[in-house]
């Protein structure tokens, strides 16, 4: 069939088990872990496509898919509902030959060779579910064509000190990357790799297809792909990003990612007017009521959302009920909790659809300057009445 | 349901609700935070399984069409049945419909084109969450020719009523009142009416031929009064909401706060109102916000104080500002130290920082769309 062309495919690699979020991942994959009070960590990078004018999405799932497979459903809330292109879930398949699990990052793109062939497009952008930025996914690609790249990577300046903990590129005066380590013990440079890769497809494609033949690789985009393009001697360049970027990866950066959204000028700003919007997929949810005897001191609260209690420093989601006397302060509260009538909340991350019972008291203070221990409820649990959940339990 | 259609008409009570209603239909008169008034009467005939419905429009109809598009939040924008906008047909010698009765009329193909055997009938001026599997099977049941959904404790002979009527234990209709002040031994009609599609189909044809166009006067009361039809009453038991006046408009949103009148309209586990989605973010409560027993939607930033209000989504309020019993809709902005008392402030209305406003329950001030203070 003669499909019409797209400039350019994205694919977001959403596969991944995401073990570090414990227990908020044990039914779930990553990218549907719920974030910001309506948002689920997926939204960021499809909203950037969107709003980067590209419509064309793969998404690679393979663990726990069904939620994030329900809640991507048609891409209607994303505007990816085209009828050409538009946002596609893409498995691993069974094949007449060789059928398997995704190997890795450059597996999972290989496997999707066909799908990319579809659109005949000149580049591919690979993105990751795990992170949370709005990023102009099309200035970068204006910045690769500008610089006849032919794979680049967007990077982000972190403190010498924490260079060590990233993927660095060490980069020439012109932006072009001469030197890819993975997490290097002394590094070089502060140039960290955020994990967003645009290439010429052509390009990838080929490098897929010698990959895939290399029975040592470990099919991996950081590990073989890129310290290949730079062995042979192809174009790369480090495009400099310098928005709000987080890898919520773990539980404190996931409460921390939270947290910053808070405050009258947040680190992170949802609905900052000259940035792009980030779309989610709304439930039907009445407007939240806030009664007399609340008490809401810098806090985020969604919709449908009954609040009665006293909360502090938190992210509350949607259709969640705080009742009386109850108290949170800097949680995060994931959708259609119950948090009852004297139940205390603090330093937490409770799972969707959990209930916190009469008394209970879950995680606790800290200090300033002392280390947060986070406690975190996992999905749909229930937490009995006067029982205690300690700082930084996982339940 | 397939075996029903639906229909809405989105122009009633226009002028009783002055500059609210100005420059938009009822149906599109936007309550409760988020929502529009015609999302009540679609999400009860979704819910319900109807799944082929009409909009009847008249005039102002671009901020409806706007807000239900193509249906897709009702899960209407289907290949077969699904949504129709039936906007008027300018009639040669008298311009546009003058009557429910006549727009019908004009919108005759829509029913003979149909194949659904029931049409339910509703207007955008009652707010409910109803089943109306239960009102058809009712109608059926009953042998009634029509069936209207009536409402106890409504008529108080102050209130102007389109349609009263009483009735006996088994909901037979023994009277019908229309356009009147009905005492409180009348049952008000909540403008909701079940009939068979060529029961309709005959009725309205044959009343517009004798150029009638009112049709509770000159369908439901002629048919029940010359003809003999039997009429039935579905009494309904739940929160329903007459937003026929500017007053009773600002009451009725005050009533949210009742968690009863809340939860009766905002079921939970089935019953969903949706409405469409706008991509807003949580609502912040700053540090020295105040919000008492107040309905919030998303997207605003709250750093002044509020009692008993009804904020919207994209409202803003300013630090010490004070909002008492008011309706503040979508992208208001209240300045610093402003204080509101009994106003309704229609969409996109600036309040300057210090300003002062006071209505009364009664006579609530209505600030119109867009206006700056």
């Amino acid at each position: 069939m003669n499909f019409q062309k797209k400039q350019c495919v994205a694919m977001l690699l959403a596969g991944g088990q995401g073990s570090r979020l414990m227990v908020l991942t044990e039914n779930t994959a990553k990218p549907a872990v719920p974030f910001g009070g309506k948002y689920r960590i997926i939204d960021f990078p499809l909203s950037n496509c969107v709003n980067s004018g590209i419509d064309t999405v793969g998404i690679l799932t393979q663990y726990q898919p069904l939620e994030l497979n329900e809640y991507i459903g048609n891409g209607q809330p994303w505007h990816l509902n085209r009828s050409h292109g538009g946002v596609q879930v893409l498995p691993p398949y069974a094949r007449s030959k060789k059928s398997e699990w995704y190997k890795g990052t450059a597996n999972a793109i290989y496997q999707n060779i066909p799908f990319i062939e579809r659109y005949d497009p000149d580049y591919v952008l690979i993105l990751s579910g795990d992170h949370i930025y709005k990023m102009d996914y099309a200035a970068m690609l204006r910045y690769h064509e500008q610089q006849g790249s032919d794979c680049t990577i967007a990077v982000r300046t972190v403190p010498i000190e924490e260079a060590s903990r990233f993927g660095i590129m060490n980069t020439n005066e012109d932006g072009s990357i001469y030197e890819f380590e993975e997490k290097p013990k002394k590094p070089k440079s502060t140039n960290a790799s955020m994990g967003i890769y645009i290439f010429n497809w052509k390009v990838l494609r080929e490098f897929l297809i010698a990959d895939e033949e290399d029975p040592k690789s470990s099919n991996d985009f950081g590990k073989n792909i890129i310290p290949a393009l730079l062995e042979s001697g192809h174009k790369l360049y480090a495009y400099e990003f310098q928005g709000y970027w987080k890898d919520v990866g773990t539980i404190s950066s996931l409460w921390e990612a939270n947290m910053e959204l808070l405050g009258t000028e947040p680190e992170f700003d949802l609905s900052d007017a000259s940035g792009n919007r980030i779309y989610a997929r709304n439930y039907a949810m009445p407007s939240s009521f806030i009664a007399k005897e609340s008490k809401n001191e810098n806090c985020l609260v969604a919709e449908g959302c009954e609040i009665y209690g006293n909360i502090c420093h938190s992210v509350i989601s949607n259709g969640c009920i705080i009742e009386s006397g109850a108290i949170v302060e800097d949680s995060v509260i994931m959708p259609n909790v119950r948090i009852e009538a004297g139940a205390i909340v603090r330093h937490a991350i409770v799972g969707e659809d959990c209930v916190i019972s009469r008394g209970a008291v879950v995680g606790g203070s800290f200090g300033p300057g002392e280390e947060k221990s986070i406690s975190v409820i996992g999905k749909g649990k229930v937490i009995p009445a006067n029982e205690a959940v300690k700082p930084g339990e996982i339940r | 349901m397939n075996t029903t259609m639906g229909v809405i008409f989105a122009n009633i009570y226009e002028t009783s609700l002055g500059d609210l209603t100005n420059k938009r239909t009822m149906a599109s008169l936007p309550y409760g935070g988020r929502y529009r008034q015609i999302d009540f009467s679609l999400s009860n005939m979704t819910n319900s399984g109807i799944r082929h419905i009409g909009i009847i429009t008249k005039h102002n109809y671009q901020s409806l069409m706007n807000h239900v598009g193509s249906g897709q939040e009702w899960d209407l924008n289907l290949e077969e049945g699904g949504l129709e906008y039936l906007t008027p047909f300018a009639q040669g010698h008298n311009g546009f419909w003058r009557g429910k009765l006549e727009a019908l009329n004009d919108a005759i193909d829509f029913f003979i084109l149909a194949k659904e055997d029931y049409v339910v009938l509703s207007d955008s001026a009652v707010l409910c969450a109803v089943d109306l599997n239960e009102v058809v099977e009712n109608h059926i049941a009953s042998g009634a020719d029509v069936t209207v959904m009536v409402k106890d404790g409504i008529s108080n002979g102050v209130k102007q009523l389109d349609m009263a009527v009483k009735a006996d234990e088994d909901g037979k209709v023994t009277d019908i009142a229309v356009d009147y002040c009905a005492d409180e031994s009348y049952l008000a009609c909540m403008g909701i009416f079940v009939m068979r599609r060529d029961y309709l189909i005959r009725r309205v044809t044959e009343a517009v031929a004798r150029s009638y166009y009112h049709f509770e006067r000159d369908l439901v009361m002629y048919a029940f009064a010359k003809l003999g039809a039997k009429v039935n009453a579905y009494r309904f038991q739940g929160v329903a909401l007459f937003n026929e006046s500017t007053a009773e408009f600002f009451q009725n949103s005050l009533k949210l706060l009742d968690p009863e009148v809340r939860h009766g309209l905002f079921n939970r586990s089935n019953r969903t109102i949706y409405t469409t989605v706008r991509n807003e973010v949580p609502s912040y409560y700053g540090v020295d916000s105040q919000i008492d027993d107040c309905i919030v939607a998303d997207g605003c930033t709250l750093e002044g104080c509020a009692e008993r209000s009804v904020l919207f989504r994209g409202v803003t309020l300013g630090k010490d500002a004070k909002v008492k019993e008011s309706i503040i809709m979508q992208d208001c902005i209240i300045g610093e130290g402003a204080e509101l008392e009994c106003v309704i402030l229609d969409k996109d209305v600036v309040i300057g920082p210090g300003k002062r406003l006071c209505g009364t329950k009664e006579y609530p001030l209505v600030i119109k769309r867009g206006e700056i203070v």
